[in-house]
C-alpha cells in the first residue's frame, strides 16, 4: 500500500492562489531532482498564526481532515510552506499525544466519513531536498559564483523543535547548505533566526515594520545581493513590505528576494521567464545580470 | 486582584503538559528573546508586549489582568516560537498563548485580520480564495489547476465544532 517515492503536494493557499510562480519553480526543481508529487483536494492547512489563534479545535479538525486526505492514498505530504508544515505537523503532534483530543476530533471527522489514524508523515520541501543533496548538486548546471545570499529559513520551518523535528531551532544550517550547492556565497548577518514579523504586521503594522527594519538593516550591512527564503509568508513580507518600510523610515530598502526553488531553478539552467520572476515586486534585474 | 481558579485550570488543561506552566520562575528569558518585546518595550516599562507577564498572569489565574489590558498584551505575539525554545523550564508558551487568543476571540475581541481570515476559510475552505486572474496565470505557466477542496465538508466540520458562531 505505502508507496513512499511519491508525495502529495501541499502548495498551500498563498502559493496556489496568490503567488503560483513559486509553485512553478518548485515543480521544475522537483523534476530535476527526481522528487515525484501528485495533487490532492486539500483545504487550507489552516494558518498556525491565524485560524489556530481563532480556535484551536477548528485548526485541529481542518488540519486532521487534510491529513486524512493524504492517508487515504497512503502517501506522505511535501509542503512548500513553513506555516502549512507547522500546522500539519503540529496537528499530528497534538492528536498523537492527546487521546482526548484525538477522540473529540475523530468524532467530528466520523460525521463526514473520515478518521485520522496518524499513518503519514509531513515534510518540508527543504528537508526533502537536503535528503537528496547529491541529486540537487548533480542538477546544478550554472554556478552562481559571486552572488551573496542572506538566508532566512523562517520560524515555522524549525520551531518548535519538539515537533518540527527539522533543523537546529536556534542555529539553522540546512538552507545555507542547499544554497551553497549553487556556488553562491552565504553571508552571515547575525539575525538569521529573527522572525520576518508577518503575523504581527497583520495586527500591528508599526511593530511589524520596526521588527523588519532590524532584519533588513542587518542584511543590508552584511552586503547581501539577495534574500533567500523557503516560506511564502516570509517571501511576501520581504518582497512586498520593503517599499512601505522605506517610506516609513525615509530609507531605501530594495534587496531582491528569491524562493529557494527559484534560486535553484536559475542554477539548474531554467530561465527567469519560465518561472515568472517578473511577478516579484522587488527588482531582480541586478542579480540576473550578475549571474549572467 | 481576584484569582480565577476555573481559568487557571483551563490554562493547565489546554494541552497535555500545559501544567508545567507552574514551573515558571519568571527568569524572563522568554521576554529577553521575544522580537515583539524588543520593539514594544523599553527596559523596565510595564507597557508593550511581554510573554513573561502573560505566563505569570495565566498561572496565577489573573484572568482580568490579561483580558482587561490593551489587546496588544495578547495579540502582539508574532508566533515565532522563540520563547518555546529558550525557556529553561520547557514551557510551551505559544500553546498557552493560543489558549489566551482563543479566549479573546470567544469574547469577540482580537484583530480584524484574524476574523477576516477565518471568514475566508469558512466561505471557501481556503485562506486565500481562488481568483480567475491567478487561475489564468497558473495556466500560462503550465501549472495544473489547484485541486478544489470539498467546501461543504469543511463547513460542516467547522459548524459542528461551533467555530462559525465566533465569526463576525
Ligand atoms: S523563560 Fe520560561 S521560566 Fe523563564 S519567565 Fe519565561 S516562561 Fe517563565
Ligand atoms: S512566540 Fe510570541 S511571545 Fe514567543 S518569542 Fe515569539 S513573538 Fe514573543
Amino acid at each position: 500500500m505505502r508507496k513512499m517515492t511519491e508525495y502529495k503536494m501541499f502548495e498551500g493557499c498563498t502559493i496556489g492562489n496568490r503567488i503560483p510562480f513559486i509553485e512553478a519553480a518548485s515543480r521544475k526543481v522537483f523534476d530535476k531532482v527526481g522528487v515525484q508529487t501528485s495533487q490532492a483536494p486539500f483545504a487550507c492547512c489552516p494558518d498556525p498564526t491565524g485560524v489556530k489563534s481563532f480556535d484551536n479545535d477548528a485548526w485541529l479538525v481542518m488540519g486532521a481532515r487534510n491529513l486524512c486526505v493524504a492517508e487515504a492514498e497512503g502517501k506522505d505530504i511535501i509542503s512548500l510552506c513553513n506555516g502549512c508544515t507547522n500546522t500539519l505537523r503540529g496537528v499530528s503532534h497534538q492528536l498523537k499525544h492527546d487521546s482526548l483530543k484525538k477522540d473529540k476530533i475523530n468524532a467530528q471527522l466520523a460525521k463526514v466519513g473520515k478518521e485520522y489514524k496518524g499513518t503519514i508523515d509531513v515534510k518540508h520541501f527543504v528537508d526533502v531536498l537536503k535528503d537528496n543533496l547529491d541529486k540537487v548538486k548533480g542538477a546544478i548546471s550554472k554556478q552562481l559564483s559571486g552572488l551573496k545570499v542572506a538566508c532566512h529559513p523562517g520560524c515555522h520551518y524549525m520551531r518548535p523543535a519538539e515537533w518540527m523535528e527539522s533543523d537546529d531551532p536556534m542555529r539553522p544550517t540546512t538552507l545555507n547548505e542547499i544554497v551553497a550547492t549553487t556556488g553562491a556565497t552565504v553571508v552571515n548577518y547575525g539575525e538569521e533566526i529573527l522572525c520576518c514579523g508577518s503575523a504581527v504586521t497583520n495586527a500591528y503594522p508599526e511593530h511589524g515594520m520596526a521588527n523588519l527594519k532590524i532584519k533588513m538593516d542587518a542584511i543590508t550591512k552584511a552586503g547581501a545581493d539577495v534574500i533567500c527564503v523557503n516560506c511564502p509568508a516570509c517571501f511576501q513580507q520581504f518582497d512586498t513590505q520593503q517599499r512601505d518600510l522605506s517610506k516609513q523610515y525615509d530609507a531605501n530598502y530594495n534587496i531582491p528576494v528569491l524562493y529557494l526553488t527559484e534560486l535553484l531553478a536559475l542554477a539548474m539552467g531554467v530561465s527567469a521567464d519560465e518561472i515568472g520572476l517578473k511577478f516579484h515586486r522587488t527588482r531582480l534585474s541586478g542579480i540576473l545580470e550578475k549571474i549572467g | 486582584m481576584a484569582i480565577d481558579f476555573e481559568f487557571r485550570k483551563q490554562v493547565m488543561d489546554h494541552h497535555i503538559g500545559s501544567e508545567v506552566i507552574k514551573y515558571c520562575y519568571q527568569c524572563s528569558r522568554c521576554a529577553d528573546n521575544c522580537p515583539v518585546t524588543a520593539v514594544t518595550t523599553d527596559f523596565y516599562t510595564t507597557t508593550g508586549y511581554n510573554p513573561r507577564s502573560n505566563i505569570l498572569n495565566a498561572l496565577l489565574g489573573y484572568k482580568d489582568a490579561i483580558f482587561a489590558a490593551d489587546e496588544l498584551a495578547i495579540w502582539g505575539c508574532t508566533v515565532c516560537d522563540t520563547c518555546d525554545e529558550v525557556c529553561p523550564q520547557n514551557i510551551e508558551l505559544t500553546e498557552v498563548f493560543t489558549f489566551l487568543k482563543n479566549q479573546s476571540i470567544a469574547q469577540g475581541k482580537g484583530p480584524d485580520f484574524i476574523y477576516a481570515q477565518a471568514k475566508a476559510v469558512f466561505d471557501s475552505a481556503k485562506a486565500i480564495p481562488s481568483q480567475p486572474a491567478i487561475e489564468r496565470r497558473r495556466q500560462q505557466m503550465g501549472l495544473p489547476a489547484v485541486a478544489a477542496p470539498d467546501v461543504n465538508e469543511v463547513q460542516t466540520l467547522l459548524k459542528n465544532i461551533g467555530a462559525d458562531k465566533k465569526l463576525k
